[in-house]
């Protein structure tokens, strides 16, 4: 890395569009630096903005799919353990799940005084490192706008397998139709074809998010608007 | 419990605690369940990685130090080989044609000292040994540790290590426990503990470095030799 400036240090770590579906290339160069990483996966490098919105986000939870100190929770796609630091003070255990094994790296020093966490590299796109009902909740934040939408789905179908018979699903995005969206797809507009990155943030809409939820086979499936301009799918695996 | 007992009936607040009780035992089974199935899946983990990313850094290590010794060895030979032409060289200069010739030479440079040889009387012995800390580098700090283990294939007793540079000693410590090379090799009755360290001063310039293990007490022998290379700062 050859610049003071982690936003400029980014930039150099980024892949093209054509790559998006490698994520676990994409994602593991954009984390050979820890300070990157917390940049690519949160958008700031500060950890006390950190742990805002971390806590912004535990608050959702809360209100969106309710938290209980004996669930054993599910995170897709932790990143740096971003949330799944505070959370795991909530909870009985925390697994916290990610593509990168250098996401991951950054995660288990964030996590090293927190025994009730388990940090699990995957494979590929899919949860098939972890067995059938076994979650309580299973959530999914600042990630389906890296996703290609099948591979939204495919993550939605395995929390389906994952979760326990009664358990909760959390998933969310930034939809086009808020300030904040529309202000994210125009900023896209502006990269030259050929340098589209390949993290480059897409939206949803909440007709496709309900959809996935329920041909997954989710009951008391919600939309949610939340007030920092992002939907939340939410849905119960049926008893 | 016993049938001829009354039946107290629980208040709510005891039920519920039973009730969180029992969920709680439930959710620490499921994250026990995780737990395992991830472990008969390490090849997936996190953990799995890095077990592999160190077994590949640790190669990568063993193979730069067998590539600095198979250089270091070439060295070796070219260093002798300069010593024998220097030693021709000067033959050749004390001939008679040489003298006659000087005046076509004028502007001839002079040729290269030759290479110390071997500074210690010391045999060497047939063992079985690993470096931890290769010796084959360039030195540049004024001090070195070796560590390794070492037995003579013979099977005797190896009382005592040092390490020799430029002709001066040093005495290291044996006895040091290897549990892995003791599963990997077996028992060796003579030498339970095979581990040793040595500390030697690596002061500038060339040096030949001699580590020789002690035998039962008696008679030394040299494990391996090598020309050492130090840049550290003078003293």
């Amino acid at each position: 890395m050859s610049t003071e400036d982690p936003k400029a240090r980014w930039q150099e770590t980024t892949s093209t569009l054509g790559e998006r579906s490698a994520y676990k290339k994409v994602w593991d160069r954009q984390s050979q630096d820890a300070e990157v990483a917390v940049l690519a996966v949160a958008g700031h490098t500060d950890e006390a903005t950190l742990d805002v919105t971390a806590a912004s986000f535990i608050e959702t939870l809360e209100q969106t799919v309710g938290l209980d100190p004996n669930d054993v929770i599910l995170e897709i796609g932790c990143g740096v353990a971003r949330v799944g630091k505070p959370l795991s003070r909530r909870c009985l255990h925390w697994f916290g799940a990610d593509i990168s094994s250098g996401m991951l790296g950054h995660a288990a020093r964030r996590l090293s005084d927190r025994p009730n966490t388990t940090l699990v590299e995957l494979a590929t796109v899919g949860l098939q490192e972890f067995p059938r009902d076994a979650f309580d909740l299973v959530y999914c934040t600042i990630v389906f706008m890296h996703l290609f939408e099948w591979d939204r789905y495919r993550y939605v179908e395995e929390a389906f397998r994952v979760l326990r018979p009664g358990g909760r699903l959390y998933v969310d995005n930034f939809p086009l139709d808020s300030a904040h969206g529309w202000n994210v797809f125009t900023e896209g507009t502006r990269y030259p074809l050929d340098r589209r990155p390949a993290h480059i943030s897409m939206a949803s809409t909440r007709e496709e998010l309900g959809i996935y939820l329920r041909k997954a086979g989710f009951t008391d499936v919600r939309v949610h608007d939340l007030p920092n301009e992002l939907i939340a799918a939410t849905g119960r695996k049926p008893e | 419990m016993n049938p001829s007992e009354p039946t107290v009936p629980k208040t709510l607040a005891e039920l519920q605690a039973e009730l969180d009780a029992v969920k709680r035992r439930e959710a620490e089974f499921r994250v026990h369940m995780v737990q395992e199935f991830l472990d008969r899946g390490e090849r997936n983990t996190y953990l799995h990685t890095l077990h592999e990313e160190r077994a590949a850094l640790i190669k990568r290590d063993q193979a730069a130090s067998a590539d600095i010794e198979a250089l270091t060895r070439k060295l070796e030979v070219e260093e002798a080989r300069t010593a024998s032409l220097a030693a021709e060289l000067r033959a050749l200069r004390a001939s008679l044609s040489w003298r006659l010739t000087a005046p076509l030479r004028a502007l001839a440079g002079a040729p290269a000292a030759p290479a110390p040889g071997p500074d210690t009387g010391v045999p060497g012995g047939v063992f079985t040994y690993y470096l931890h800390t290769s010796p084959f580098r360039v030195y540049r700090e004024a001090s070195f540790t070796l560590r390794g283990w070492a037995w003579p294939q013979d099977g005797r007793a190896v009382t005592g290590i040092r390490a020799s540079v430029g002709g001066k000693v040093f005495t290291g410590r044996i006895g040091l426990e290897e549990p892995e090379v003791i599963a990997r090799y077996g028992a060796q009755p003579s030498n339970p503990k095979p581990g040793f360290e040595v500390t030697f001063d690596t002061p500038p310039g060339r040096h030949l470095l001699s580590l020789e293990a002690q035998i039962e007490g008696s008679e030394w022998r040299w494990i391996v030799r090598a020309t050492i290379w130090s840049e550290a700062a003078p003293a």
